[in-house]
C-alpha cells in the first residue's frame, strides 16, 4: 500500500515523518505517546549504504529518545547484488544494522516491523525480520526466492513445485504462507492504529515465532527441536 | 626440514571438524544421527533426507574450557539452512544464554537457505541470528570458522558476519548473494561465477581478512583453527550507541577509501599491498604484511 495512506492510518493522532529518497524517518503519536519511525520505500535495494543510513537513525534514536518503541516500515526489493557491495563485505554491514536493532532491543525500544511492500530475502533479513513482532498490511508481498528460480536451482519442474505450493507453506512466496509459518505475527487488513497499540502493548521481546509454525501448521518441527536441543 | 601433516577443514566432513577441533574424546553431541530428527519437507521433493539434517551439534571442552559448537555438513545438500537443521543451532545457542559456556563456536559450511524450505530456512535463519545476538547479551562469545567446501553464503553469510570474532582459511568465501546468484539475476558482465580467481579474491578468506572482519587469517589446517579458536574466547563485548558508532565509522570509512574499486586487485593496492603477491601469501606472511 502508499506510505502516505500507511502513515496516515496508522498515526491518525499525527505524524512527522520525512522522505529523503528511499529513506523514512521520523516520529509519531500514538495513543498519546511518541513512537519513533524508521524504514524505506520505492523497493530499495538494501546495500552497505543503506544498511549505515539507518543504522544511524536508529542509533540517533537510542541515544536521543530512549526507550520509545521503533515502528519499522518495511519496504525493499531484497539485498543489493552487486560484485563492488560483497566486495566491502556486505554482510558485515547487514550484521552491524542487526547489531543496532539489538542495541535498541537491549536498551528497552519496542521493535514493530509492519510490511506494507516489498519484503525479499536478505532485504528482508537486514531490515523487518529482527523485530519483536512483524506485521503485513494489504499490498505487501514477502519472498525468499521466486518459484521460476527455486524450479532451476533444484530442477524440479515447476508445474510441480506449483502444484506443492497449493499444499504447504514452507517453500512458496507469499504472506499468507509467511503467516503460517509464523514469519509473520499478524495480517492486518483494516483497523492498524488500533492493531499496532495492541500489539505494543502485548509485545514481550521474545523470539516466539518457531511456536507460532507449530500453532498455525506451517512449521511443526522446529519448536521441538529447539527445546530438545535447549534442554 | 620436517613437514608437519596438513590436516586440511576444508576437505573434512563435520564430524572431522568437531573432534579436531575440541579436546580428544570430549565432544558430547545433542540430537546425534540416531534420534533421526529429519527434514519433514524433502521427502515431497523425492530428496534424500540426513539424520542430523546437515548439522552437528553439542558440548564439549576447547583446552579445558567448556564450549557449545555446531558445524554444518557442506556435503548434504550445501550446508543448507532448512527447519530442523536452523532449530538445531537456534536450540542450542538458546541452551548456551541459560547455562553460559565459555563460548560457541560455529563450523559454518552453508550455500544458505534450503530452497525447497525456503520459507523455512529463512525464517530459521533469523532465529539464529536473534539467538547469537541474545547469547552475546549474556556475555557469551559466539566464534564463527570458516573454511569449508561451500562457503558461507545468503542466511549463512549474515548468521556468520553476528558472531563476535570470525576465524578463516584462505579458501573461505563469505558474501551474501553467491557469484552464481548475482550472475544469473544480474548477468555474466555484473559477476562472472566460473572466474574462480575473481570469486576468490571477492568473498575469499584473505580480502576479508585485510577488511578485518575476519580476525585471524589461518592456513587450512584444523589444528590452527583450533588454536585461533582457544585464543579468541573471551566475554562478548556488551553493545552499546559508542561501540556502535565505532563500528559503524569504521564501515563508513571504508565506503570512503574503497567504494569506487571494482576489483580486490584495486583495494589491495590502495592499502599497500603488492596485488600480485596476495594470492600467494602464506597465512602469517599476510597477516605480517596486513597494515595497521
Amino acid at each position: 500500500m502508499e506510505l502516505p495512506i500507511l502513515l496516515d492510518q496508522l498515526f491518525p493522532e499525527g505524524h512527522r515523518v520525512a522522505v529523503d529518497d528511499w529513506l523514512v524517518s521520523g516520529e509519531a503519536t500514538l495513543g498519546g505517546q511518541p513512537v519513533a519511525v524508521l524504514g524505506s520505500t520505492n523497493h530499495v535495494f538494501i546495500g552497505i549504504r543503506e544498511s549505515l543510513a539507518l543504522s544511524g537513525k536508529l542509533l540517533d534514536i537510542v541515544e536521543k529518545r530512549p526507550g520509545i518503541p521503533i515502528i519499522m516500515l518495511v519496504d525493499n526489493n531484497g539485498q543489493r547484488m552487486a560484485l563492488d557491495e560483497e566486495l566491502l563485505v556486505l554482510p558485515e554491514y547487514i550484521a552491524h544494522l542487526l547489531r543496532a536493532q539489538q542495541l535498541a532491543r537491549n536498551n528497552g525500544h519496542k521493535l514493530i516491523a509492519v510490511v506494507y511492500g516489498n519484503s525479499i530475502a536478505g532485504g528482508f533479513i537486514a531490515f523487518g525480520m529482527l523485530a519483536d513482532r512483524i506485521v503485513s498490511v494489504p499490498g505487501a508481498e514477502t519472498s525468499v526466492m521466486k518459484l521460476e528460480a527455486i524450479a532451476r536451482v533444484t530442477k524440479m519442474p515447476l508445474e510441480k513445485l506449483q502444484d506443492l505450493a497449493k499444499q504447504v507453506s514452507v517453500f512458496a512466496p507469499g504472506c499468507e504462507n509467511f503467516f503460517r509459518m509464523g514469519g509473520l505475527h499478524e495480517m492486518w487488513t483494516d483497523d492498524f492504529s488500533n492493531r499496532l497499540q495492541k500489539i505494543l502493548a502485548e509485545d514481550d521481546a521474545q523470539d516466539t515465532r518457531a511456536a507460532l509454525g507449530n500453532e498455525r501448521g506451517g512449521r511443526k518441527a522446529a519448536q521441538a527441536v529447539i527445546d530438545e536441543v535447549r534442554g | 626440514m620436517k613437514l608437519t601433516p596438513r590436516i586440511s577443514f576444508y576437505e573434512a566432513s563435520a564430524r572431522q571438524r568437531v573432534a579436531g577441533i575440541l579436546d580428544p574424546g570430549s565432544f558430547r553431541e545433542i540430537l546425534p544421527p540416531t534420534e533421526q530428527r529429519i527434514s519433514p519437507h524433502l521427502g515431497m521433493f523425492g530428496a534424500p533426507v540426513a539424520f542430523d539434517d546437515g548439522v552437528v551439534a553439542g558440548e564439549g571442552t576447547l583446552d579445558g574450557k567448556e564450549v557449545y559448537i555446531f558445524a554444518q555438513e557442506g556435503k548434504f545438500r550445501g550446508g543448507s539452512l532448512g527447519e530442523v537443521h536452523a532449530a538445531k543451532i537456534t536450540g542450542l545457542l538458546r541452551r548456551a544464554a541459560i547455562r553460559k559456556p565459555a563460548a560457541v563456536i560455529g563450523l559454518f559450511d552453508s550455500g544458505g537457505v534450503r530452497l525447497e524450505e525456503a520459507n523455512a530456512g529463512e525464517i530459521g535463519s533469523t532465529e539464529i541470528m536473534r539467538a547469537i545476538l541474545e547469547v552475546q547479551r549474556a556475555g557469551v562469545p559466539v566464534i564463527g570458522l570458516l573454511g569449508g567446501s561451500c562457503g558461507c553464503f545468503g542466511g549463512s553469510g549474515i548468521t556468520s558476519s553476528c558472531c563476535d570474532a570470525l576465524i578463516a582459511s584462505e579458501e573461505a568465501r563469505l558474501s551474501v548473494s553467491g557469484p552464481e546468484v548475482i550472475e544469473t539475476v544480474m548477468g555474466v558482465e555484473a559477476f562472472d561465477s566460473h572466474d574462480r580467481a575473481l570469486v576468490w579474491r571477492t568473498t575469499g578468506g584473505k580480502n576479508r581478512f585485510l577488511f578485518g572482519k575476519v580476525v585471524t587469517l589461518v592456513d587450512d589446517h584444523i589444528p590452527a583453527f583450533r588454536a585461533a579458536a582457544s585464543a579468541l574466547i573471551k566475554p562478548s563485548e556488551p553493545l552499546t550507541v559508542a561501540s556502535l558508532r565505532a563500528e559503524r565509522a569504521r564501515l563508513a570509512k571504508r565506503i570512503d577509501e574503497y567504494g569506487s574499486c571494482t576489483d580486490a586487485r584495486q583495494i589491495w593496492q590502495k592499502m599497500g599491498l603488492d596485488a600480485d603477491r596476495v594470492p600467494d601469501m602464506t597465512a602469517a606472511e599476510l597477516t605480517a604484511a596486513k597494515p595497521a
